[in-house]
């Protein structure tokens, strides 16, 4: 089996704090690999027999390469960087198209694809269907569980339901939850990861137009931006005393 | 005139897509797109046969911002026709209900492939969904199949003609963006619970045109389970008192029930009560849990990560009970408890 993750390097959105006036502190937070991309790639990792090979892809600036390579201490066995100034600025579809290319160029024979269920930092959840529909495959989101026999059998919760279907070769399969206890990379999964080369792609490599990436190949357009202030009264008040507490609590919302 | 593939012959576009008696000359330069169009996501749980309630909010958005004509969708056999009054008295003009068996469960592929067919029949301006897991889903392989763009979990919508304006938080709501789309039909998904619901036009009419689906792209699903309750769903809640890791007693869980009982609301939780094994992941408010729209949140030992808040967005009232005045929930409370919550739900639980 052939599996391909899609990974994202996001700032540490759990560490991100926001000064007084609503603006977020990014300086001096760290990068990481998005959480739920790094899911999806423990599942598959649990899943693979030694002889499958796990390839991962990222669309970013160089420094992505850094969560690249926690990918492959994680267990990924070639890995890619999809970097070039003309991706800069790129939508959902940029960036699904340009993922796309990728698959049809340097990974056809893939059998599987898996993503996160969405980005920490962008929240959209969108990249795993659009990749999926521009591939023309069928995709299964917020998948938990999989199960790979004779068959391919994958769990998804849609919070009201629970279904479990059977994966044709070629789907995309996003992410939702990780096992808490995931395996933390040791000493021998750094050393093998530093005799892997994460080979850089640019766009002429994977064959796209300036038209097709980027800021120019995108469909959505930020008009503005803003950090809101939140109009809250905020009243503060003291419960050093329980039961005086209590009895303001129960006034507010009788 | 008339397309084949519509029955009733109301369907008024004829193969060139074009609306009738108009020349092919005027669309040179300019899309005749017009309109909305818009999934109306149906709950069947086997008993009862409902539309969602964020379909009717996005209905309800569009009759005020937009004086276009509204297409509705919907997927499934003969059981929805109980819904044709229901849907149209909350704006729908031309009802297109693609019949189909296979298509009470979500089949997001086969309904993607209608949904183009549909959105090249009636090339509607706007095509929206709610934010709902289904949606989510839908919406993105909708729009990179018509590529098009497609703006994720809106909390406000403008429209400027047949131009829409569309605005959505990001980073748990610490930036808010305004986006527009190139190209028609500009495709949003609308966070649930932020628009009011609106007050159905008893009585209204409009036109069913039926639709089938002749391909065979269907998923293989091999079973389905419901799993919340209707009557256990945080999502519909009034108020929520919502515990985090700041509760140290296990008794508090109890405790919270019953003060929810007393006060009408539900209980929820963070992250970090759903790790220790306290709550099933279906009380998890935020990011990976659900999106919650109380009138009060009652946040007690919550700090207020990113991840928490971006599911409590449209909350109207924000109560925080932390020992930290200076936790981040504070920012976004209206009133704000620095104190002890296993104490204060035990108090308050004496008083009602
Ligand atoms: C990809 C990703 C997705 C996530 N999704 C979610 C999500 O959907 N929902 C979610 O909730 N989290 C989510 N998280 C986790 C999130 O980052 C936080 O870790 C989590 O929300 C913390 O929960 P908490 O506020 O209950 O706990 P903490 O952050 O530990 O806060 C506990 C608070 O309790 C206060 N406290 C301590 N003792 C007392 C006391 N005796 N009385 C009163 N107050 C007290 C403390 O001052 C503190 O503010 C996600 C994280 C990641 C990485």
């Amino acid at each position: 089996m052939k599996y391909v993750i899609l990974v994202k390097q996001v700032p540490d959105t759990t560490r991100i704090k926001v000064d007084e006036n609503g603006n977020l502190i990014r300086q001096g937070v760290p990068s990481i690999l998005d959480p739920y991309c790094e899911y999806a790639l423990d599942m598959v990792c649990r899943i693979r027999k030694p002889e499958d090979s796990v390839i991962v892809v990222s669309m970013g600036p160089p420094q992505a390469k850094e969560s690249i390579f926690r990918c492959l201490e994680l267990g990924a066995n070639e890995a890619y960087l999809l970097s070039d100034k003309a991706f800069a600025g790129a939508d959902v579809f940029a960036t699904s198209r340009t993922l796309t290319a990728f698959i049809r160029k340097f990974a056809a024979d893939y059998d599987l694809i898996f993503c996160g269920k969405q980005a920490a930092d962008g929240d959209t959840a969108e990249v795993p269907a659009e990749t999926a529909a521009m591939l023309n495959v069928q995709q299964f989101c917020y998948s938990e569980n999989i199960i790979i026999s004779d068959t391919i059998k994958v769990t998804q919760n849609y919070n009201d339901e629970i279904r479990v279907c059977t994966v044709p070769k070629g789907s995309v399969l996003s992410v939702s939850i990780g096992d808490i206890n995931r395996r933390v990379p040791s000493i021998s999964d750094h050393i093998k990861a530093l005799n892997i080369e994460i080979k850089t792609l640019d766009r002429i490599a994977l064959g796209l137009g300036m038209y097709s990436v980027g800021i120019k190949g995108s469909k959505t357009k930020i008009e503005s931006s803003y950090s809101p202030r939140y109009e809250h009264s905020g009243k503060i008040i003291d419960g050093t005393d329980p039961s005086e507490a209590a009895k303001l609590l129960i006034k507010e919302v009788l | 005139m008339g397309c084949e593939s519509c029955s009733g012959g109301s369907c008024d576009r004829d193969k060139t897509g074009l609306p009738p008696g108009m020349l092919s000359e005027y669309n040179l330069n300019q899309s005749p797109a017009e309109g909305s169009l818009v999934w109306i996501e149906v709950i069947n749980d086997g008993n009862t046969i409902m539309m969602n309630d964020s379909s009717k909010e996005i209905l309800g958005k569009l009759q005020e911002i937009s004086d276009g004509r509204i297409f509705g969708v919907i997927f499934g056999d003969t059981e929805l026709k109980v819904l044709y009054g229901e849907i149209f008295s909350y704006g729908v003009d031309t009802l297109y209900h693609i019949k189909d068996k296979k298509m009470i469960q979500f089949q997001p592929e086969v309904y993607c492939e209608m949904l183009v067919d549909l959105c090249n029949r009636v090339m509607p301006a706007v095509v929206l969904m709610g934010a709902t897991p289904r949606g989510r889903e839908l919406a993105p392989r909708l729009a990179a199949s018509l590529g098009t763009g497609l703006t994720a979990d809106c909390t406000e919508l403008k429209m400027d003609g047949r131009f829409l304006q569309m605005t959505r938080p990001a980073f748990g709501g610490n930036i808010i963006a305004t986006i527009s789309c190139d190209h028609f039909p500009q495709m949003a998904t609308v966070r649930p619970g932020t628009f009011p619901m609106p007050e159905p036009m008893i009585g209204r009419e409009g036109t069913v045109i039926y639709r089938q689906y002749y391909g065979s792209n269907y998923k293989n699903i091999i079973s389905s389970e419901r799993i919340i309750s209707v009557d256990y769903d945080i999502t519909r809640a009034k108020i929520l008192i919502s515990l985090g890791n700041g509760i140290k007693e296990k008794e508090s869980v109890a405790v919270a029930e019953s003060i929810a009982k007393k006060l009408g609301g539900m209980v929820s939780c963070s992250r970090a009560l759903v790790e220790r094994g306290w709550f099933p992941q279906s009380r998890q408010v935020g990011q990976s849990g659900n999106n919650v729209f109380p009138d009060i949140y009652m946040a007690f030992g919550i700090s207020g990560s990113i991840q928490h808040k971006a599911g409590i967005g449209p909350a109207k009232r924000v109560i925080a009970v932390n020992i930290d005045p200076e936790a981040p929930i504070h920012e976004i409370a209206d009133i704000s408890v620095i104190g002890n919550a296993d104490s204060i739900l035990k108090e308050m639980n004496k008083l009602l």
